[in-house]
């Protein structure tokens, strides 16, 4: 098959889930209904009569906005997850390799348990604690990282990152243990959840994913070459410590963005670049943009699954992620361990 | 005119990472490679020859100095070093498989700009003509994880030529590759370093075959430069014996002549 007709298959199906998502719930609302409320809203002209006054609501305040905030937090975190893996040549890297999740979700705990009110930031303050301790974790690792060994070697950031993991979470369990009122909350933050999101967190969200993606791919032949190790990447021309820094700060942006706003989902950043690899081939100038359009179907369809498996209950939506991303992935690596070329 | 100059230059391999004590793997070495003139590296395994590369070349910390085409290195950018020095290093593993013809593209990194960064005529030509060096034209649809070992050094050599510098640097390039792919690329290189200015500096564990190419070699032992001098110069010298600490020419000989009939 065409390369053109994969990416149209791919934008097409990922289209369909944005539309189900917005359609079908505890009320479902019929496809030329929608485009009704939905041209409507956009020309601010008044909505015919002939559609259910409840649609609208239910439509423009909450499903649109929250398929908007699902499709673009797992384009963000599945970016994210390409880069990672290929800075780091290791198909098992993603941002919570790195820390920044548990580093986001210390954040978030902090302000919770502490009862922290910053008036200005208002409810920004959560997603900017979890973005500010996740930046602070990779920061930190890939500091020591680079203290303990100035060329900055894969193995090395991967085991700091897996070190500061751990430790951040420890400290974490051991906040929501001397905060038990406050544990309920925490773990379902830990879980993802798009429930209650609105347009505010929609648009910022697709404001960040449009200028990152923008960013990610001014250095799609860099990750490229990166992908073959930094030695190799160095031969031909690339600064590698430059570029790798540079990317690692842009990848624990774009999670950390994600996450705050949502809470922490995996799997979608491990799974998604190999599905897109699996279908595109390995060049970043098509990975990153069909990863981004696939990761963000993948999520929106997982918070479809979220909402309407248990109704009227909700799952957390990083529990369907994994419950799905899991085996899935389980099954790609040891699938895939049969076509990688090694030699040397 | 000198292309390389290296005064007192130490370098360590540094596996720091691994829990491996930093080693010292070049120790203090001094010398000058002229332009045009084909220089291969021999040593037994942990004489410092691929840290040496790797420092020339600026790929891991040194002290020292160390001149590129009259240009401190340490001061130079990597596109700048890239567009006079195209290097291929020992293979590691390949998690992410892209065609050959994609692989090779990638030396044409730094001649590629604009945010898509699509290949010109120029490029495609230069690809093309790097494929058929390599003998692997037909195979550049093939992507890199059906390669056999050989074919997938072939390729990556490859990309090396399609950086097209004046100056390769080419650490074991024979590994994985069968006699007759040997002979081939043996044959190509000493094409290719006849064009005056280029000059070759490589890294060779095939006796043989570093001195049918060479014009000067340099001995290593112990992170240290044994001698360096024109090959008929070294042959007819102990030097050869010491870096190896047996008789390597004797052996090449016994090699060639395993009967001893004539």
């Amino acid at each position: 098959m065409k390369t053109t007709t994969k990416a149209g298959v791919v934008l097409a199906l990922s289209l369909g889930v944005l539309v189900a998502c917005m359609g079908i719930g505890s009320v479902n609302i019929p496809i030329p209904d929608m485009l009704t409320i939905i041209k409507a809203k956009i020309t601010a002209a008044t909505i015919p009569t002939n559609v259910t006054p409840s649609y609208v609501s239910i439509l423009w305040d909450i499903r649109m906005p929250r398929a908007i905030t699902a499709f673009m937090v797992g384009a963000l975190l599945s970016v994210s997850g390409v880069i990672m893996q290929s800075l780091l040549q290791n198909p098992l890297a993603s941002s919570y390799t790195l820390g920044v999740s548990s580093g986001a979700a210390l954040g978030v705990a902090l302000v919770v348990v502490l009862n922290i009110t910053i008036p200005v930031v208002g409810f920004f303050l959560l997603p900017l604690a979890g973005f500010i301790f996740g930046l602070g974790t990779v920061l930190l690792v890939i500091g020591v990282a680079r203290r303990l060994d100035t060329s900055l070697k894969n193995q090395t950031i991967i085991l700091m990152g897996m070190v500061f993991s751990l430790f951040v979470n420890a400290v974490l369990t051991m906040v929501s243990a001397m905060f038990s009122q406050h544990i309920q909350r925490l773990t379902l933050w830990q879980m993802g959840s798009f429930s209650g999101r609105r347009w505010t967190h929609a648009g910022l969200l697709a404001v960040v994913a449009l200028t990152g993606f923008v960013l990610v791919m001014r250095y799609h032949r860099e990750l490229d070459l990166m992908s073959f190790g930094e030695e190799q990447s160095m031969a031909v021309g690339v600064d590698t410590k430059q570029t790798k820094k540079r990317l690692l700060l842009l990848a624990s942006f774009l999670t950390g963005v994600a996450v705050c706003f949502t809470g922490i989902i995996g799997f979608v950043d491990l799974t998604i670049p190999h599905v897109t690899r699996r279908i595109f081939g390995s060049k970043h100038r098509l990975v990153l943009p069909m990863s981004a359009v696939l990761g963000g179907g993948f999520l929106a369809f997982a918070d479809l699954l979220s909402r309407t498996v248990l109704s009227p209950r909700e799952i957390p939506v990083g529990a369907v992620t994994a419950l799905v991303g899991a085996p899935f992935f389980l099954y790609l690596y040891f699938m895939g361990r049969k076509g990688d070329a090694s030699c040397g | 005119m000198w292309i390389i100059e290296c005064k007192n230059l130490h370098a360590a391999y540094d596996r720091r990472d691994l829990g491996i004590e930093e080693k010292e793997a070049v120790k203090g070495v001094s010398f000058t490679i002229e332009s045009g003139q084909n220089i291969c590296i021999l040593g037994s395994n942990g004489s410092g020859k691929t840290t040496l590369l790797r420092a020339i070349t600026g790929m891991v910390p040194y002290s020292g100095e160390v001149l590129l085409d009259g240009q401190p290195l340490q001061k130079l950018r990597r596109e700048k070093i890239a567009q006079k020095v195209a290097v291929m290093t020992q293979l590691s593993q390949v998690y992410f498989s892209y065609s050959v013809e994609e692989t090779v593209m990638m030396g044409r990194y730094i001649y590629q700009e604009g945010l898509l960064g699509r290949p010109t005529k120029e490029d495609c030509e230069v690809v093309a003509e790097s494929l058929e060096a390599v003998g692997l034209k037909d195979l550049a649809k093939r992507q890199l994880n059906t390669l056999s070992g050989g074919e997938l050094q072939r390729a990556f050599l490859a990309r090396t030529l399609a950086q097209q510098t004046p100056v390769l640097i080419l650490d074991e390039p024979t590994n994985h590759l069968d006699l007759k792919v040997q002979a081939e690329l043996s044959e190509y290189l000493k094409e290719w370093s006849k064009t005056p200015g280029h000059t070759l500096i490589g890294v060779f564990h095939d006796i043989p075959l570093a001195l049918a190419l060479a014009d000067e070699l340099i001995l290593m032992k112990q992170g240290r430069i044994l001698a360096k001098d024109r090959k008929e110069t070294i042959l007819q010298s102990k030097f050869l014996t010491d870096t190896y600490d047996f008789d390597v020419l004797q052996y090449i000989k016994s090699m060639a002549n395993p009967t001893g009939d004539f």
